[in-house]
């Protein structure tokens, strides 16, 4: 028992030194390999394999021991490779491969810092979308009216002269019985609605569209006139009164929608077999991690866009697995993927040439507008103007070798898709004003520059901080920021992949994927409301209502009486507090029956107060409360954790997710719990929770609780540096060891505005962080900097 | 024709292209190793064209050889309609007799085109025709997808595509009158009728991969030029790029010889229009023969128009359009001899698909494509004027399935879903005992065709 104590102790202490800093303590032990090398490499290739003035190259390299041994045996040193051989090779490369030189240990020594990154598929996707809206525009960015425009005609077609009236419809979902939409003024067979307008997906994913009816109908959804519709209804036939399509759609961007709707034969104009039927229909979607329900008001808009461009192809998923999609590594998957996706927008761009180009097939000056067009779109891909060398690689080179214009024009496309100008975001290295709009730009947007943007890096309006406040506050109101703060407060909670509720139906009730929609839509209106009306961190913590709909309302004890939809409801005399007390959260941290404290603790601990928790060194299965019948869910995760090995994590998981026993397995106030044996004990939410700094906190109830995280440093510098990771994907330490402190001062300076948040993390991620080297201009732009290195 | 099917033809290019584009660039070539089966490939060509015949000038007078019988053998004169044919006579088997029996919802043309292949009831729908009852889409599948469906089922018949719909100038529209094909009860298939799309299908791949290869040495020095300009830590992610490039590049010098067959050029800049109508089939046409020879497919199905069809056959100095002529009496003889020209242009196309692929051989395997391929031939109507489901123009020629061609057969007025079993059971579907409405089913395929 002693001796295995005592040497974990030892191992333990040894990372802790090892954490400080190994370097400062390598003369105490220094092994044989490292007074060779001091001895014999350090002088030209410096103390820790840096390089000096003679040998600017680092000694890194991914070469194994022995590997490195055979080589040092037959080469090194350079004037004298009789000098280190054999032993003493083998032992210098042993100490060069631990201390610096392979991947392992340059990533043990390694400060943070900003990494070369190639796009995210988010960001891959946004990008090619906005460069094509950057030709044919975007859609309304604010919305000041909801619902889609409705033209009722008398008659079966759309004919101008038929046309009854016109009226905002908030949705598609209408019974117009026999009679038609008013006897007065349509024959019962013989009307025609067309509904047109945008839709705004809140989430970038796969949209399934359902139109309901027994008559002729149409969905045109991102697609021009002349293409065929997303759904073609035109022809009823038999008993079907569904049709069905999906397509993927970009959060943050609006998509022009047309909905024709005909009560009539259509063919031949006969009016003789026509039948006197009911006459309905219905637009409805599933967005992603939703449930079928009619399209709801939120996401129309009475007014136009321009067709959004949306690759199809598939690619593989991008590595999330430290809070935040990066694109620091490559795959064959993501190369043949991209590639595809290069053929795909060419293919694209061919076929719609003549808007985006403004030229006909047969104009005279055709090749000079492809021209024009593709270096525009190089430039505007890469980020940056073209300087005469680059145009001369994509443009001048495509067009003097295709043999023809469209080939040509395909070529220069796939050849600026292809380079790591598109591809990759801009190195730390590269700091001129370009370089600061497509950080600004990438950071709120998942996007290229816009034209604002590009002008004023163009009239090097991004130099100083305050340049770079005004833009990055213009740009966060804009519908893109939106859905990238809407992503990454449902990745923050843990909720992103839309996780299905499975719940005992014997104890709740039937938890539908209605009501689990309804959930995670009443979460998202949440936090719409909180971010974009008040802005204050502080109430998502703080807020008592919970936004509830006619399905919610009874299971949560609230009787919602008068109009539809969503509305603002205060639960439970005021015990809520905010996304912690959100029911689909609670619901989410829960098993089908029972809570889950522990659960619910780990997200506390970790996603909203910023702490490290190792995994458990074992797999270990809940106990079952039938095993403990006559314990309650606290007193059971008490007896489970209670083992030393446990309680370093546990001791801080346990008395946080304590504190939220006083909701249910699907999120309802309780006071008390049943336990397995069907006793009532009364519920105990104590909890309880030491800071990193200061004095343990003690809490009762889910409220308490609440109010605690929303004045909390721990939680608040957790926030700060999530929301800035995920904007920037890329660590904060890299901009050095005070920014953090410095952005939650502003923070709190600011009153806690999350928006304000988002405008200073922006103007730090548009400060050189500590990698980067001032005025590398970037390849291309002048001669290559090859001793600009670090 | 108007501004809007100008526009499709690239529009509509990128709505089916986008299934191609999907697929990974490498290794999803249609394997030509499949090619090396031990049973003979059977392929079937069903082509379409509207609005009825005219019969007098369309069926041979006498049922038997298109030959004499003993030892001088003279070839007996085809009908006006079908003389283009005369070169295949010995290759040709017309079907008089067959009649479409399915009745119910629709008007005649509805029913004609929609009940050709599938030999099965329109559902009740909103469709008005010119006459009868109002109807939806067909109410089974068509023939042509239950063959590619048993096609499909076994590896040594399967294809990269099972089957092909192409289409000469069907309109920009889907109803009841422009629908063939059923994929099942309420599924019909849009044909692709502009060649460019279906070039594009078929071999945007190919094509995709040859332009990435004509880029590669700009790729590659561009990558060179950014990566010196990099700090060396962000120099490796590069370097790990630029080793992709190098991979793919190998992967497409590997692959380069399996695309190998001859992709057909097409002519560039055709637009839909009446006039071109010539071009364009001449172009599908060329398609439907590098897809056969390239195994992409085993059956395909190629509609003119649509039941309803109006083109214009300025070309035969002929300013009507077909169906306003088809609807003129018999005694109407300058409307006879215009359809009687119309029906043998028609029947010049069949003649120039036979003569493609008699030029083109089978690939591993022995004599023609034209060998192992049967064109069938039909209309959705017998006769226009009396918008007759009798006599159904079923024309075949080619060989491969079995059949004794060189001679005109008389059945007397069997129904055609008795044809379509035919066509599964000599396609090598011989589990299928109906098809359609049973009630036309009868007993089973027809005989006397072998």
């Amino acid at each position: 028992m002693f001796g295995i104590r005592s040497s974990s102790q030892a191992v333990f202490l040894s990372l802790l030194l090892a954490g400080r800093g190994g370097h400062v303590l390598r003369a105490a032990d220094e092994t044989p390999g490292a007074v060779i090398y001091r001895d014999h490499c350090g002088r030209c290739h410096g103390e820790n394999g840096e390089g000096t003035a003679d040998t600017p190259e680092p000694l890194i390299g991914d070469r194994s021991i022995n590997q490195l041994a055979a080589y040092i045996d037959e080469t090194m040193p350079e004037d004298d490779p009789q000098a280190v051989r054999e032993e003493a090779a083998r032992n210098v490369a042993e100490f060069i491969h631990g201390t610096f030189y392979s991947p392992l240990a340059r990533d043990r020594h390694r400060p943070a810092r900003v990494e070369l990154s190639r796009l995210t598929i988010r960001e891959y996707l946004n990008t090619l979308a906005d460069l094509f809206a950057s030709f044919r525009g975007r859609g309304p960015n604010a919305d000041l009216r909801r619902g889609l425009r409705g033209e009722y005609f008398h008659g079966r077609n759309f004919d101008r002269k038929d046309l009854v009236f016109e009226r905002i419809d908030p949705r598609v979902n209408f019974f117009f019985g026999v009679e038609g939409p008013d006897p007065e003024q349509f024959e019962p067979n013989r009307f025609a609605i067309r509904w047109t307008g945008s839709i705004v997906p809140p989430e970038t994913g796969l949209y399934e569209f359902v139109i309901r009816t027994e008559h002729s109908a149409k969905l045109a959804l991102n697609t021009a006139w002349y293409e065929p519709p997303l759904i073609d209804a035109y022809v009823k036939s038999g008993a079907d009164t569904e049709y069905r399509a999906s397509l993927m759609l970009l959060g943050g961007r609006t998509y022009p929608l047309r909905l024709e709707f005909s009560k009539a034969n259509q063919g031949v104009d006969n009016k003789k077999h026509e039948p006197f039927t009911d006459a309905s229909i219905t637009l409805l979607w599933k967005p992603p991690h939703g449930d079928l329900e009619p399209v709801p008001e939120r996401v129309l808009i009475p007014l136009d866009s321009p067709q959004v461009f949306v690759i199809t192809t598939p690619f593989p998923p991008d590595d999330k697995s430290i809070g935040y999609e990066r694109g620091t590594t490559l795959s064959k998957e993501w190369f043949s993927a991209a590639t595809v996706a290069a053929g795909e927008t060419a293919d694209y761009v061919i076929d719609h040439i003549e808007h985006l180009a403004n030229v006909k097939r047969d104009a005279p000056d055709r090749a000079d507008k492809l021209r024009r067009f593709a270096a525009t779109f190089a430039e505007r891909a890469f980020r940056r103007p073209l300087t005469d060398d680059l145009r001369a690689l994509v443009i001048d080179r495509p067009f003097a070798d295709a043999p023809d214009l469209d080939t040509a024009l395909k070529r220069s496309i796939l050849l600026v898709l292809g380079s790591p100008r598109f591809l990759f975001r801009e190195s730390a290295a590269v700091t001129d004003p370009f370089a600061t709009a497509a950080r600004l730009s990438f950071g709120l947007w998942d996007s290229l520059p816009d034209q604002s943007l590009w002008e004023a890096a163009v009239k090097n309006q991004l130099a100083t901080p305050e340049q770079v406040r005004r833009q990055a506050e213009r740009m966060v109101s804009d519908r893109r920021t939106r859905a990238k703060l809407r992503d990454f407060f449902f990745t923050w909670l843990r909720v992103d992949l839309g996780p299905e509720l499975t719940k005992d139906a014997s104890f709740f009730g039937d938890i539908s994927p209605g009501i689990t929609a309804d959930l995670r839509t009443s979460l998202d209106l949440f936090l719409d409301d909180v971010v974009w009306t008040s802005g204050d961190f502080r109430r998502l913590f703080t807020d008592d209502e919970v936004y509830l709909s006619e399905r919610l309302g009874p299971l949560y004890g609230a009787s919602l009486p008068g109009e539809t939809g969503f509305r603002r409801v205060r639960l439970d005399n005021g015990r809520r507090g905010g996304v912690i007390c959100h029911p689909y959260l609670l619901s989410v941290f829960s098993y089908s029956r029972a809570t889950s404290p522990i659960h619910r603790g780990v997200f506390l601990a970790r996603s909203v107060l910023g702490n490290v928790l190792k995994p458990p060194q074992e797999a270990i299965t809940p106990l079952a409360p039938e095993q403990h019948p006559d314990l309650s869910t606290r007193q059971r995760v008490a007896l489970q954790t209670k083992a030393v090995a446990c309680q370093s994590c546990h001791m801080m998981i346990n008395p946080l997710g304590f504190a939220l026993e006083d909701f249910d397995a699907i999120g309802r106030y309780r006071t008390v719990e049943q336990t397995a044996s069907g006793e009532e004990e009364n519920v105990d939410a104590t909890g309880s929770y030491l800071p990193r700094e200061g004095q343990e906190a003690e809490f009762r109830g889910g409220r308490e609780l609440a109010a605690y995280l929303a004045v909390s440093r721990d939680a608040q510098e957790a926030f700060v540096q999530n929301l800035f990771h995920a904007l920037t994907k890329q660590p904060l330490r890299a901009w050095g060891g005070d920014t953090l402190k410095n952005l939650h001062t502003s923070f709190a300076d600011a009153g806690f505005d999350i928006r304000r948040l988002m405008v200073d993390s922006m103007v730090v991620a548009s400060s050189p962080p500590q990698n980067a080297v001032a005025n590398v201009t970037p390849a291309g732009h002048s001669v290559g900097n090859e001793e600009n290195q670090p | 024709m108007t501004a809007a099917s100008l526009l499709s033809r690239r529009a509509f290019l990128r709505h089916l292209g986008v299934s191609s584009a999907v697929l990974p660039f490498l290794g999803n070539l249609p394997s030509l190793a499949l090619a090396s089966s031990t049973t003979a490939k059977k392929r079937l060509i069903i082509v379409f064209s509207p609005d009825g015949v005219v019969k007098k000038n369309f069926w041979p007078t006498i049922p038997g050889r298109f030959m004499t019988p003993g030892p001088v053998r003279v070839p007996v004169g085809l009908p006006a309609s079908l003389q283009p044919l005369d070169p295949f006579r010995d290759q040709l088997l017309t079907l008089k007799g067959v009649h479409n029996k399915v009745r119910g919802d629709g008007d005649l043309h509805m029913r004609g085109i929609g009940c050709l292949l599938t030999g099965i009831e329109l559902f009740p729908g909103n469709v008005q025709g010119g006459g009868d009852t109002p109807a939806g889409w067909a109410s089974g599948l068509s023939i042509d997808q239950e063959i590619r469906r048993h096609l499909q089922s076994q590896p040594h018949s399967a294809t990269r595509f099972g089957s092909l719909e192409f289409g000469v100038l069907v309109p920009n529209r889907a109803d009841t009158w422009t629908r063939m094909v059923y994929t099942g009860p309420n599924q019909p298939v849009s044909p692709i009728d502009d060649p460019y799309q279906m070039f594009h299908k078929l071999y945007g791949q190919a094509k995709d991969r040859e332009s990435l290869q004509s880029v590669l040495d700009e790729l590659r020095e561009d990558l060179a030029t950014v990566a010196r300009a990099l700090p060396v830590e962000d120099r490796k992610i590069l370097e790990h790029h630029t080793a992709l490039v190098r991979d793919f590049e190998r992967e497409l010098a590997t692959h380069h010889e399996t695309i190998a067959h001859a992709v057909p050029k097409l002519e560039e800049g055709v637009v839909e229009q009446n006039d071109q109508m010539p071009k364009i089939s001449r172009m599908q046409i060329e398609l439907v023969v590098s897809s056969l020879a390239a195994d992409f497919t085993r059956v395909a199905t190629l509609q003119y128009t649509n039941s309803v069809g109006q083109p214009r056959f300025k070309w035969l100095g002929i300013d009507e359009g077909q169906h306003e002529l088809s609807h003129e009496p018999n005694s109407n003889e300058a409307a006879q001899d215009k359809l009687t020209r119309i029906n043998a242009w028609y029947a010049g196309e069949i003649a120039h698909l036979a003569t493609r692929l008699a030029e083109t051989p089978e690939p591993a395997g022995d004599g023609s494509l034209l060998d192992h391929t049967t064109i069938l031939w039909t209309n959705e109507l017998g006769e226009g004027n009396s918008h007759s489901h009798t006599d159904i123009p079923f024309v075949l020629l080619g060989g491969g399935l079995g059949f004794t061609p060189g001679r005109a057969v008389e059945f007397g007025g069997v129904p055609h879903n008795r044809l379509l079993l035919t066509l599964a059971h000599a396609m090598g579907h011989t589990d299928l005992s109906r098809f359609g409405n049973p009630d036309y089913c009868g007993d089973g395929p027809l005989t006397g065709l072998a």
